[in-house]
């Protein structure tokens, strides 16, 4: 063959290559201009479990689905009962009976009305619907009826008075001419994507573990949001992410560490949100593991079981020391269950207060007769046991690991024997539902009605089995005064009042030490400010952005900073490929002609 | 010993081969046969134990299910029994087993506990972008390996050989995790010029060339990473075959005809070098599918290896179950591949 045609040959189709390349390129750059969407990119890294909301229990699809659907209460920016779907709303006197109004001219996403018969609808799949009912059987088993006597009213029947679950309960109203259609709503057919709902933006679009889109809901009652749509984006690694929010990649990114914040403080464009939050952490302490027969289980030290062991314990930690070295000043030191983030409901601990006061504590235990040994460790006064405790830490966490080494320190000046082990997750949480523990971390994110909360207290939750299966008690705390406060805080309206019932159950937990809080932790954010602005913090005052309950007040009232930035591909990456192509195409034509020359000479 | 190698080898074969010497075409079919069988059933008991083991290895990682899905909430009693019979859990271990098996065998692998969707779809849904990731940095690390490690073996000791070797057992021994954070710094947070994550950007438009472009630009860094951590080993076997060959006699003849010493290299000592490494190709070809854990970790790529990573720390039980079962089965099965190759490619086996 002529190696000139070969040649020939391979210019040609590198030039249309080339041109085709540049075509490409002049035409995307265009294509992205024509309809410039506002996007607020938020980074996450929870997987989607699902987007039916009455099955959903992780937190990414908590936020979409506040986002698509609407509740009738929502809840304020100080965690107060606001309007929403319903305008208003009132209580009979037995506390058996709520009629709520309904919102009139709100409509679904598809510009349907929505009707008390939506409303009615949805509350009837908590009470009819088997699954969706197990799901909720918290708050469902406790409903009668739910009914709509025409389009604007609606009448929901309680078996016993609850008014705090009714008003803060979240149930999203989700659309009847939709969700009728399909056999079993509880099943995840009534959930094609996009999703029909009232709320300010819907699910649209979901790629799993790239990206879920939320569009802005044209219909929606209460004013167009200021962005166009909103994305999670997904990043594995908060440093990933960290970095995509200073390359201008995400626009607000949670969950960072100190480091982190210290980090990108006073970074241009992005500011740094150090919220109070909702999470305690505590060390719990085995003295109680029996179960509702009073079946003892587990291994726990017996001098556990004596209070003033416990109350020396808790005097002998300095917790705002650990907020200063642990949390690097990013908390506050903790007195009970409820964070001070609650501020109608946390509890400052008043005159029960505990001073840290290692010699104090020291002094409670000499009088209560628990001598040092020869190795300075103590004993128990009759059995003459030593006070050698198991100490377990979660191996992931490295905040636990820093505690654990203040912690035994103070203890060990106590004259404690402390064992400090650190054990993965799983594992722990296991041998800590079997009560093979000595001391062990705790902690949850507590959510703004405290009920929850506090009936993982009570003697109903107690396990009946000793196997360690059912893990709704925390750390058998059980106590009959604190379960007559727990349920007269439940049925009682007067929001002051149950405030000071609330309060004096987190007293009663506080003094009978069966846990010790620590702290509670702050969470830390950051978002890019050069884009948004305006947004809502809950609470209002130094609140959160990411993690706001009942409504999504920052994503709603975000407004976008001048114009969005150039969408798509950027234009040099169009140029990038075309020069690949013309060296490749070069190598090649290179390439040929040398293998030509080569086997010239070797003929 | 080296010397005495063959004769074990040749002494054992006799005893069944021998007799038959007088029906040659016969008996290589029957050699192929016998060892196509052989190799067959070994890959066969390897997958029914892995089969086997991988529904019990996942059983010893401690911990709950129900507490990772109601995690940081408190849940009742019912709730949980409720949650609990959805997953059957409730059930025996022996119907959980025997479910398990079948439904592997007929691939109906169950559902996810966390996405709580078809483990099926679930791989299907990640296995191109894992591919993707891992193929593309599969084949370019073979061949930068097999280029360099030709290179160097044949210039031993030279500054090349030392340089290259260093550089690539240094980035071999790079933990993928710092390598990609620094990647990630550098090219895409100082320099700008490549993305951080993922394997595509929400805003770009539906249209296949824009996406397929976004995708190439999403690859860069991933595969980059990829490629720097794994070409070294194939440096490294590629180098020591050459170093086999490089004193032969045949080189000697082939210099003695007058070629040049690329032409040596390249004609002669490379084809003889490569057969050592055809298991390594294959074994290759086998951990595509595995991927690249960490890679798609750090990159929060969308491929098998994020599904495992999240499933571990979950733990989804049978989504790790499937996944072990699909790893392992591809690599046992591109062994196998490569062990049939060998009967056409490696004479001497053909002898044995």
């Amino acid at each position: 063959m002529n190696p000139h045609a070969l040649t020939r040959r391979l210019l040609s189709a590198a030039a249309a290559l080339l041109m085709s390349a540049g075509a490409l390129a002049v035409a995307a750059p265009g294509a992205a201009q024509e309809e410039q969407t506002d996007s607020l990119l938020i980074a996450t890294n929870q997987e989607v479990d699902t987007f039916n909301p009455f099955k959903r229990r992780f937190v990414i699809t908590y936020n979409t689905s506040m986002m698509t659907y609407e509740t009738l209460v929502r809840m304020g920016t100080d965690y107060e009962p606001v309007p929403g779907l319903a305008t208003e709303w009132e209580e009979s006197e037995d506390g058996l009976t709520w009629t709520f109004q309904i919102r009139e001219g709100a409509e679904w996403s598809d510009g349907e009305p929505l009707t008390a018969q939506d409303v009615a609808y949805t509350y009837d799949l908590l009470i009819e619907n088997q699954a969706i009912r197990d799901w909720n059987i918290d708050f469902a088993g406790n409903l009668v009826s739910a009914e709509a006597p025409d389009d604007t009213t609606f009448v929901l029947t309680l078996a016993q008075p609850s008014p705090w679950d009714v008003l803060t309960r979240e149930v999203f109203i989700v659309p009847e001419h939709i969700w009728s259609q399909y056999p079993d709503p509880s099943a995840d057919d009534a959930n094609q994507l996009p999703l029909v709902g009232s709320g300010p933006f819907q699910v649209t679009e979901f790629e799993t573990d790239e990206f879920i889109r939320l569009e802005a809901n044209e219909h929606y009652w209460d004013g167009a949001p200021g962005f166009d749509e909103i994305v999670f984006d997904y990043y594995t690694e908060t440093d990933a992410a960290v970095a995509a929010l200073e390359a201008g990649e995400v626009d607000i990114v949670n969950g960072l560490n100190p480091a982190q914040i210290e980090a990108l403080d006073g970074q241009d464009g992005i500011t740094v949100n150090n919220a109070q939050g909702r999470r305690y952490v505590s060390l719990t302490l085995n003295y109680n593991s029996v179960t509702q027969d009073g079946t003892a289980f587990g291994d726990g030290h017996p001098a556990l079981k004596d209070p003033i062991v416990r109350q020396a314990m808790h005097m002998a930690i300095d917790k705002a020391a650990l907020v200063d070295r642990v949390l690097d000043g990013n908390g506050q030191p903790a007195t009970s269950i409820i964070p001070e983030i609650f501020e109608q409901y946390h509890w400052d601990g008043g005159d029960s207060l505990l001073e840290f006061d290692i010699d104090a504590a020291n002094a409670l235990l000499d009088e209560a007769g628990y001598v040092r040994g020869e190795d300075g460790i103590r004993t128990m006064p009759g059995t003459g046991e030593r006070l050698s405790f198991r100490f377990f830490q979660h191996a992931d966490n490295t905040d636990y690991a820093t505690v654990v080494q203040f912690v035994t320190e103070w203890w060990t000046e106590l004259g404690l024997e402390i064992k400090p082990e650190a054990i993965e997750q799983g594992t722990l949480n296991d041998m800590a539902y079997l009560g093979e523990f000595d001391i062990a971390f705790s902690g949850w994110g507590v959510g703004p009605n405290p009920t929850e909360q506090l009936g993982m207290h009570t003697c109903a939750v107690l396990p009946t089995l000793t196997d360690g299966t059912e893990r709704s008690s925390e750390n058998n705390y059980c106590n009959p005064e604190f379960d007559a406060l727990h349920e007269q805080q439940k049925v009682e309206s007067d929001p002051d009042a149950r405030a000071a019932l609330i309060k004096e159950q987190q007293r009663m937990l506080y003094e009978d030490t069966p846990v010790i809080y620590l702290y509670y932790q702050n969470v830390l954010e950051a978002y890019n400010s050069d884009k948004i602005t305006g947004m809502t913090l809950q609470p209002s005052d130094g609140g959160m952005i990411t993690g706001q309950q009942g409504y999504a007040w920052s994503y709603v009232t975000a407004q976008p900073v001048g114009a969005a930035e150039e969408a798509g591909t950027p234009a040099w990456v169009w140029i990038a490929v075309a020069g690949a192509a013309v060296v490749v195409v070069a190598g090649a034509v290179v390439f040929a002609l040398r293998r030509r020359k080569t086997a010239d000479e070797r003929e | 010993m080296t010397a005495d190698g063959p004769t074990p080898a040749d002494a054992a074969a006799p005893s069944g081969a021998a007799p038959s010497a007088g029906r040659r075409p016969g008996r290589v079919a029957n050699g192929f046969g016998r060892y196509l069988c052989k190799h067959v059933a070994g890959a066969a008991v390897s997958l029914l134990l892995v089969l086997f083991s991988s529904f019990f290895i996942f059983r010893l990682i401690a911990g709950d299910p129900i507490d990772q899905l109601t995690k940081e909430r408190p849940v009742s009693p019912e709730e949980r029994a409720a949650l609990r019979a959805e997953l059957g859990l409730d059930r025996p271990m022996w119907e959980q087993f025997w479910d398990y098996i079948i439904g592997t065998l007929t691939m109906d692998l169950g559902d996810s506990f966390q996405y709580r969707r078809p483990i099926f779809d679930l791989i299907v849904e990640r296995l191109p972008a894992t591919i993707l990731l891992s193929g593309t940095g599969m084949v370019l690390a073979v061949l930068l390996g097999f280029w360099i490690g030709t290179r160097t073996g044949w210039r031993q000791g030279s500054r090349y050989d030392r340089g290259h070797v260093a550089a690539g057992l240094l980035l071999y021994s790079a933990p993928t995790f710092w390598l990609g954070m620094i990647v990630i710094l550098v090219f895409a947070r100082y320099l700008g010029i490549f993305p951080v994550n993922g394997m595509r950007s929400p805003s770009t438009p539906p249209q296949f060339w824009p996406q397929a472009l976004d995708i190439a630009h999403h690859l860069v860094l991933p595969v980059l990473t990829y490629t720097a951590v794994v070409y070294a080993g194939y440096l490294m076997i590629m180098r020591s075959s050459i170093l086999d060959e490089i004193g032969s006699d045949y080189l000697t003849t082939a210099r003695a005809k007058g070629l040049r010493d690329d032409q040596v290299r390249d004609r002669h000592a490379v084809p003889n070098a490569l057969l050592p490494t055809v298991t390594l190709v294959f074994l290759a070809i086998g951990g595509i599918v595995n991927g690249s854990i960490v890679t798609e970790a750090v990159f929060s790529w969308p491929g098998l290896g994020s599904l495992f990573v999240q499933a571990v720390f979950y733990p989804d039980r049978p989504v790790l179950q499937a996944l072990f079962v699909l790893f392992s089965a591809s690599t046992i099965l591109a062994v196998l591949a490569a062990e049939i190759l060998y009967w056409f490619i490696d004479p001497r086996i053909r002898k044995s």
